[in-house]
C-alpha cells in the first residue's frame, strides 16, 4: 500500500470504534436495503415461478367472468374448430390438515404441450419430471386421486396410497395420494401444488360444466388466434398469460416500491452518518493533511484520497451489509409475504432466492452513498491551504460563514420539493423525490437554527447550570462544524419515526374509524376460499332471531386492460348508512344503485382510474363489455387496487351468478348473539364448515391484519433508528476525541473530573433534545407528505392526519435518551483523561 | 537574475485580515539568497518569519511581489504548480516536527520520497542513508510517538533532505529542543544541507542558531531592516 494511504488509513486503525460505528452504520444502511429487495424479490419471484408452474407452457387463456368457462367451448374448439394446443383447467385452495394448497384440476390427455410433470413416462428413458405407468393410471382411474410433491407430502405425513380429507369451501372430499414427483428443477414452485383429474377438481370447487380457464399454446400462428376468438361467446376472451400474470403482480407494486422508500431512508440517515463519520476523520486529521498539503500534496491528490477512504470504508461496510442484509431478508421474507397475502395474492415462499443483481445494488449504493457523502470533507480538505497552523477558531468561524448558504441551499431543496409535488401528477417516485427534497432541505436549515439557539441561550443555561451548562451550551455553537452534523443526522432519523408514526398512526385511526362505520351487522359467516351453500343461506335466514341477512360476492373481472375487482353486495336495510359516499347524495345515489345498474367506486378505484360520480365504466359481463354508470364514490380502505361496489340484483342481470361468499346476518332486538350462533353451527353440521365471527371479533381481526401489515414498516424504521443511534454515537466519541485538549485544559485550571463528565453528558443530552425539538416540525411534515401525497399515489386513498401527542413526546425522549446514552462513555473518557497526557498528545 | 542567486524576492507584501484591522506582516521586502548559502531569518515573534518561509515554499501566496527561485516565478504558478514545485525542490523543517503519527519512522521519509516518485529501491537505500546519517538508523519500525524531541527532530530533518531538494526551509528547528540536543540537531542540519550543496534558510530568534549561518536577515514590522554578514 502506498505511504500515503498508509498514513491516512493509520488513522482510521488507531481509532477502531469510531471506524467501527462507521462501518456499522454502512452496514446496516446497506443491509436493509439489501433485505428488502431481496424479500420483494424473492416473494415476487415465488408469485412469478408458480404462476409459471401452474401456466406451464400456455401462452394465452380462455376466461370467462365468475362463473367460469363453459366446457362445451373447449369440447367445441378441439372437436369442431381442430384446436389442438388447448387444455381445460381448473385452480383453486384447498386444506389438508391445516395447510393451504393449491389445486389444479387437468385433463391429462390434453396436457401434452404444457405441463411436463403431468406427462406419463416416455419408456425408459421417460421424461424428467414425468409421471411412472402405474401412477398415471391410478390417477385416471381412481377417484379423488391426488399427486403432489414429494416435499408436500413428506410434510403432510402422507406417502403413497394414503387416503386423506381435503377441505374446499367448508365442504370435505375423499382423496387418495396416487403418488409423488421429484421435480427437482421446480419443486419451489410444485411443493405447495396439488394436481387432480379435472372432473374431481369440479366437483370440489362446485364448477360441474365450467372451468377457471382454458390453457392455449399459440405458435405464431394468427390463424389459430383467430379461429378461437371467433368462436368464443359473449363475455370469454382470449387473454395473454404474461399479461394476465402482470396484472396480478402489479398490485402490489405500490406496496414494494413504499418498503424500498423505507429501505432508502434507513440509507439516507446512513449516508448522513458516514457523512458525520468522514468529516470528523477529516476535521480531527486536518493538522496531518496540512503537514501532506506542504510536503506537496495537490488539492485533487488530496480530495482523491479523502474520497478513496470513504469508497473503502463504503466497500467494507457494504460487503459486510450484503452479508448481513441476506440474513435480514430471510427474517424479512417471512414478513413481506404474509403482507402481500393479506393484501393482495397468495404466495409461498420459504427461502430467501440471493439474486447476485440484489447483492451488487446494496454494494453499488453503498459504496456510492459513502463516496458521495465523502465529496464534501475532501472538497474540504483539499481546500486547506498548506499552513500548519489552521486555528480551530479559523475552521468555525469558515463553517459558520457557510451556514447561511447550507441554509438557503435547503430552502432551494424544499421549494424543488414544494414545486415537484403539485407539478406531478400522480407519480410515486417524484411524490418521493419531493419527500426526500423535502427532507434534505430541512436537514440543512437545522445548523442555522442550531447556532442561534445555542447563542442565545447560553447566558440564561449560565445562570441556571453555572459555568458548566454555559459552556455546555456555548460549545455546541461553538464547535457547529462537528455538532450540526451529528444534530443534523440524529434529527432525520428521529422525524422519520415521527412521521412514519403519525402517518400509521392516522392511518389506523381512519381504518378503525371505517371498520366500525362499514362492520354492522352482528354476525358474519364465511367460508374460505369458496362460497355459501345457497340453502343453508336461505335456512339462516329462517333462524328465530335472524332479522335480517346481508350478502356480498367478492369477483375479479378480467380485461386486456387489466383485472377489476368487484364486490356484489345485497345490502340490508340495517346496513344502510355503512357506506360513506364522498361525491354524492346518500339516497339518490343507492335508488339509482339498486334500480338503475349504476355502480359505486371505491376512491382508489377513482383516483387510479381517474372517474368519479357521473362517469361510466365498462365492464366485461357473460353478455360482453357493458358500460356503467358510476353514481358516487365511496370511502375503502380494503384494496388498493380499488373496487367497484354493484347491487346482487345489477350483478345477476350481466352475469347470471348467484353465488354467495358471505353473508352479514343482523339479529333482532331480543336476539342472543351466541344462541344464534350456536344454531347456525347445528344447522351447518354436515353442510358446510362455516367461518363464523361476531362482529366484535372480525372489527379486531381486521385491526389485527392492519397491524400485520404494518409490522414490517415497523422493523425498518427501527432499523433506521438504530443505524442513528450507532451514528450519534460515533459521533460523541469523535466529538469528545477532538476536543481532548480543551478538556485537558479545563481539567488542567481545576475542574473536576465529575464537572467535566457532566459538562459532556449535559451537551450529549442538549444535543438530544434540539435533535428531537428540531425532528418534531420535519417529523410533521413527512407525515404530511406520507398521507397526503405517498399513500395517496401509492394506494390512492385519504385519510385524516391524527396527531397523538405521545408519538412527539416518544421522539423526544428517543432523541435525547439515546443522545445521552451515546454521551456516556465519551463523558466518562472525557473524565477519566490525565491531563498532561492529552496535552501531550494533542 | 545572478547565477549564482538561487531565491530572489522582489517587493514583496503580505498582509492578513483580523477582524475589521489588516495586519501588516511583510511590505515591500526584497532580498537575495545564494545557491548553498545558508541564511538565518531572524526578528522577534510576530515579525513574519513563519509567514516569509510560507511564501517562499509557495505554502502561501504574497499579495504584491514576485518570488523567483532558480529564476522561476512561482508567484505567477498555479495553486497547483506551487504544489507541484515544492514536492520536488523544498524541503520544511518545523518547530513542532509534524511528522505523521500514523506512519513508522521510515514510512515518514518514505512518503516524500513516494510523493516523488523515487523507486522503491532507491527509496530504501537513501531511507537507511539517512537514517544513519541522523543517527536513527535502529529506531526506522518506530511510530514518532515513542521518540523523543530531539529523535523526532531528527526525523523531520531526514524528511526534509530525503528527495534532495534545492532549498531548506526550517522554521525555529530547535525551538522545541534543549540546548545540547539543539546544537547537535543544528550541525547536523548544516552538515546535510552543506553536504547536498542547498540553500538553507532558517527562521529563529537564537543567536547560536544565527551563528551556524553564513548571513543573517533580520526583519521587523515586516521590513528588513539589517543585512549583516556573518562568518
Amino acid at each position: 500500500m502506498p505511504v500515503l494511504y498508509k498514513a491516512s488509513f493509520g488513522y482510521l486503525l488507531r481509532h477502531p470504534w469510531q471506524l467501527g460505528l462507521a462501518l456499522l452504520g454502512i452496514c446496516v444502511g446497506v443491509a436493509v436495503i439489501v433485505a428488502v429487495d431481496l424479500a420483494n424479490s424473492s416473494s415476487r419471484k415465488a408469485f412469478l415461478l408458480s404462476m409459471n408452474t401452474i401456466n406451464g407452457e400456455a401462452s394465452h387463456q380462455i376466461v370467462a367472468g365468475p362463473g367460469g368457462v363453459d366446457e362445451n367451448l373447449y369440447v367445441r374448439l378441439r372437436v369442431e374448430e381442430g384446436v389442438q394446443d388447448i387444455a381445460p383447467v381448473i385452480t383453486g385452495y384447498a386444506d389438508v390438515n391445516d395447510q393451504t394448497l393449491q389445486v389444479l384440476g387437468v385433463d391429462l390427455f390434453a396436457e401434452r404441450t404444457f405441463r411436463a410433470y403431468t406427462l406419463p413416462a416416455a419408456g425408459s428413458s421417460g421424461a424428467r419430471f414425468a409421471l411412472h405407468e402405474t401412477t398415471f393410471r391410478d390417477f385416471l382411474t381412481k377417484p379423488g386421486a391426488v399427486l403432489m410433491s414429494t416435499a408436500a407430502a413428506t410434510s403432510l405425513g402422507l406417502s403413497g396410497g394414503d387416503n386423506f380429507t381435503i377441505t374446499t369451501a367448508g365442504k370435505d372430499y375423499p382423496a387418495v395420494l396416487v403418488g409423488t414427483t421429484n421435480a427437482h428443477g421446480s419443486s419451489a414452485a410444485i411443493g405447495s401444488l396439488l394436481v387432480v383429474d379435472i372432473a374431481t377438481a369440479q366437483h370440489w370447487f362446485n364448477k360441474v360444466g365450467y372451468l377457471s380457464h382454458i390453457d392455449v399454446r399459440l405458435r405464431a400462428d394468427q390463424d389459430t388466434a383467430a379461429t378461437i376468438r371467433a368462436a368464443l361467446p359473449p363475455g370469454t376472451q382470449l387473454l395473454s398469460a404474461e399479461s394476465r400474470t402482470q396484472s396480478i403482480t402489479e398490485m402490489s407494486a405500490a406496496f414494494m416500491t413504499n418498503l424500498t422508500a423505507m429501505s432508502l431512508l434507513a440509507l439516507l440517515i446512513g449516508t448522513f452518518l458516514i457523512y458525520n463519520s468522514v468529516s470528523f476523520a477529516v476535521l480531527q486529521r486536518r493538522k496531518l493533511i496540512g503537514v501532506l498539503r506542504a510536503l506537496g500534496l495537490t488539492r485533487r491528490e488530496t480530495f482523491a484520497l479523502i474520497v478513496a477512504e470513504g469508497a473503502v470504508l463504503g466497500l467494507v461496510g457494504a460487503a459486510l451489509g450484503v452479508v448481513l442484509g441476506v440474513w435480514l431478508g430471510e427474517q424479512l421474507l417471512l414478513l413481506v409475504s404474509q403482507s402481500i397475502n393479506d393484501l393482495y395474492f397468495r404466495v409461498t415462499v420459504t427461502d430467501v432466492d440471493v439474486s447476485p443483481w440484489s447483492l451488487l445494488t446494496g454494494l453499488v449504493v453503498g459504496v456510492g452513498a459513502t463516496g458521495l457523502a465523502a465529496i464534501v470533507p475532501a472538497i474540504e480538505a483539499a481546500g486547506y491551504r498548506p499552513q500548519l497552523s489552521l486555528a480551530r477558531s479559523v475552521l468555525e468561524h469558515r463553517s459558520r460563514r457557510l451556514l447561511p448558504r447550507i441554509a438557503v441551499a435547503g430552502l432551494v431543496a424544499a421549494a424543488a420539493a414544494l414545486i415537484i409535488l403539485p407539478l406531478s401528477g400522480t407519480s410515486l417516485l417524484a411524490g418521493l423525490t419531493a419527500m426526500f427534497l423535502l427532507i434534505l432541505g430541512f436537514a440543512l436549515c437545522i445548523p442555522v437554527i442550531v447556532d442561534a439557539a445555542s447563542r442565545l441561550s447560553a447566558g440564561f443555561a449560565g445562570r441556571l447550570g453555572g459555568i458548566t451548562a454555559r459552556l455546555a451550551v456555548r460549545d455546541i455553537s461553538a464547535s457547529l462544524s462537528r455538532t450540526g452534523v451529528a444534530i443534523v443526522a440524529l434529527a432525520v432519523a428521529v422525524s422519520a419515526t415521527v412521521g412514519v408514526s403519525v402517518m400509521v398512526d392516522s392511518f389506523r385511526v381512519a381504518v378503525s374509524a371505517w371498520i366500525g362505520n362499514s362492520l354492522r351487522a352482528d354476525i358474519y359467516v364465511g367460508v374460505p376460499g369458496g362460497s355459501l351453500d345457497l340453502e343453508l343461506v336461505d335456512d339462516i335466514g329462517h333462524l328465530p332471531g335472524v332479522a335480517e341477512i346481508s350478502s356480498s360476492r367478492r369477483i375479479w373481472l378480467e380485461m386486456p386492460a387489466g383485472r377489476t375487482r368487484l364486490l356484489v353486495i345485497d345490502r340490508a336495510e340495517s346496513g344502510h348508512g355503512g357506506t360513506e359516499l364522498l361525491d354524492a347524495e346518500p339516497e339518490a345515489t343507492w335508488r339509482s344503485f339498486e334500480e338503475e345498474g349504476a355502480v359505486v367506486v371505491s376512491e382508489p378505484y377513482a383516483y387510479r382510474n381517474d372517474v368519479g360520480q357521473g362517469d361510466t365504466l365498462v365492464l366485461n359481463t357473460r353478455e360482453g363489455p357493458q358500460a356503467f354508470n358510476i353514481a358516487a364514490t365511496y370511502r375503502s380502505y380494503d384494496a388498493n387496487q380499488g373496487t367497484v361496489l354493484m347491487s346482487r340484483r345489477t350483478y345477476q342481470r350481466h352475469w347470471q351468478d348467484d353465488a354467495i361468499d358471505s353473508i352479514g346476518i343482523y339479529l333482532a332486538a331480543d336476539a342472543s348473539l351466541q344462541t344464534v350462533m350456536d344454531r347456525m353451527r347445528e344447522l351447518s353440521q354436515g353442510r358446510q364448515a362455516l367461518y363464523m365471527r361476531s362482529n366484535r371479533d372480525l372489527r379486531d381481526l381486521s385491526l389485527q391484519i392492519f397491524d400485520r401489515t404494518f409490522v414490517i414498516t415497523d422493523v425498518l424504521y427501527w432499523l433506521a433508528v438504530g443505524v442513528a443511534i450507532i451514528g450519534i454515537l460515533g459521533s460523541m466519541l469523535a466529538l469528545q476525541l477532538e476536543r481532548a485538549r480543551e478538556f485537558a485544559i479545563l481539567r488542567a485550571i481545576g475542574m473536576t473530573p465529575w464537572q467535566l463528565g457532566s459538562m459532556v453528558t449535559l451537551q450529549s443530552g442538549l444535543i438530544g433534545l434540539i435533535s428531537g425539538l428540531a425532528a418534531l416540525p420535519l417529523g410533521l411534515l413527512m407525515a404530511w407528505v406520507l398521507i397526503d401525497v405517498i399513500n395517496r399515489r401509492s394506494f390512492g386513498w385519504q385519510m385524516d392526519m391524527s396527531i397523538a401527542p405521545s408519538f412527539l413526546l416518544t421522539a423526544l425522549a428517543l432523541s435525547t435518551g439515546a443522545a445521552l446514552v451515546a454521551g456516556l462513555y465519551p463523558a466518562y473518557r472525557a473524565a477519566s483523561a490525565r491531563p498532561a497526557l492529552a496535552m501531550r498528545e494533542e | 537574475m545572478n547565477a549564482n542567486v538561487q531565491i530572489r524576492l522582489s517587493h514583496l507584501s503580505r498582509s492578513f485580515q483580523e477582524g475589521e484591522q489588516r495586519h501588516v506582516v511583510l511590505q515591500d521586502l526584497s532580498a537575495d539568497f545564494a545557491a548553498g548559502e545558508t541564511v538565518a531569518l531572524r526578528g522577534r515573534s510576530g515579525s513574519g518569519k513563519s509567514t516569509l518561509l510560507n511564501l517562499i515554499s509557495g505554502i502561501d501566496a504574497p499579495d504584491s511581489g514576485r518570488i523567483e527561485i532558480a529564476g522561476l516565478d512561482i508567484t505567477a504558478m498555479s495553486e497547483r504548480d506551487r504544489t507541484l514545485f515544492r514536492r520536488v525542490h523544498i524541503g520544511f523543517v518545523y518547530q513542532a516536527f509534524n511528522l505523521v503519527p500514523t506512519l513508522t519512522v521510515a514510512d515518514n521519509i518514505r512518503l516524500v520520497l513516494e510523493l516523488n516518485n523515487v523507486e522503491e529501491a532507491y527509496a530504501s537505500l537513501r531511507i537507511e542513508e539517512l537514517l544513519a546519517a541522523v543517527g536513527l538508523a535502529n529506531r526506522s519500525a518506530s511510530y514518532p510517538d515513542v521518540l523523543s524531541g530531539g529523535e523526532q527532530q531528527r526525523v523531520a530533518i531526514a524528511r526534509a533532505l530525503a528527495h534532495r531538494p534545492r532549498i531548506v526551509l526550517a522554521d525555529e528547528p530547535t525551538g522545541n529542543l534543549d540546548d545540547s540536543t539543539a546544537a547537535d540537531v543544528l550541525t547536523l542540519l548544516d552538515d546535510l544541507v552543506r553536504e547536498q550543496g542547498g540553500t538553507m534558510i532558517v527562521a529563529t530568534h537564537s543567536a547560536k542558531v544565527a551563528a551556524f549561518c553564513d548571513r543573517v536577515l533580520e526583519l521587523q514590522n515586516g521590513q528588513l531592516l539589517a543585512d549583516s554578514g556573518h562568518g
